[in-house]
């Protein structure tokens, strides 16, 4: 699914494995979930959301 | 930093895998003693214990720390779930085709009636349940 996790991380200045860290997964779930080979579950999803203070919606885009 | 729990287990699983396979070892080298088969035994044994220790003592790759439980989230957990559906679809069939072989060289096709009848018995309960606790 396509999303802004990459682009919210990098104006953060965080590293993949810093975002897992915080988010409590692996840097290669995160790694996978920016190149949307992995759809995160909606716990995931909601803390990543509210870690970069935006909406689900505005991260993750099932239309696209 | 905001710190989230999503799916991650501790560490405190990392050993067992391991001790697992030891476990699984000693009761191979006893299932051999009580056979008369010590050899077979005691390999089976040496195959479990050394397996493990690679298990315990390798790198810090995903897929080892997946497979040893320390470092698993929840994208680990689904892929645990496939591989595991997988290896069942393997087996299942494995059982069919020996229970097809066995028909066919005239036997009785034991023991792989009873082996197929228990996974589809085990498939049609797992089912049943999962669906009654939604």
């Amino acid at each position: 699914m396509k999303n802004l996790v990459r682009a919210l991380r990098i104006e953060k200045g965080l590293a993949q494995g810093e975002l897992g860290e915080a988010m409590g997964v692996s840097r290669q779930t995160i790694n996978s979930i920016e190149n949307e080979r992995y759809t995160p579950s909606l716990p995931l999803a909601l803390a990543l959301a509210r870690y970069f203070g935006v909406t689900v919606e505005e991260m993750f885009d099932d239309q696209g | 930093m905001t710190r989230v729990n999503c799916g991650r287990r501790g560490s405190g699983s990392r050993w067992l895998l391991p001790a697992g396979c030891v476990f699984f070892g000693c009761a191979v080298l006893l299932a051999g003693w009580l056979g008369h088969q010590l050899a077979t035994g005691l390999i089976g044994l040496v195959v479990m214990a050394g397996f493990g220790l690679f298990i315990a003592l390798a790198g810090r790759s995903e897929t080892i720390r997946g497979l040893r439980g320390d470092g698993r989230d929840e994208r680990f957990a689904q892929i645990d779930l496939r591989a595991t559906a997988a290896t069942g679809m393997v087996l299942i069939v494995a059982v069919i085709v020996a229970f097809l072989v066995e028909i066919a060289r005239g036997h009785d096709g034991s023991p792989y009636t009873w082996l197929g009848a228990l996974a589809g018995v085990a498939y049609v309960a797992a089912v049943a349940f999962l669906r009654w606790r939604g």
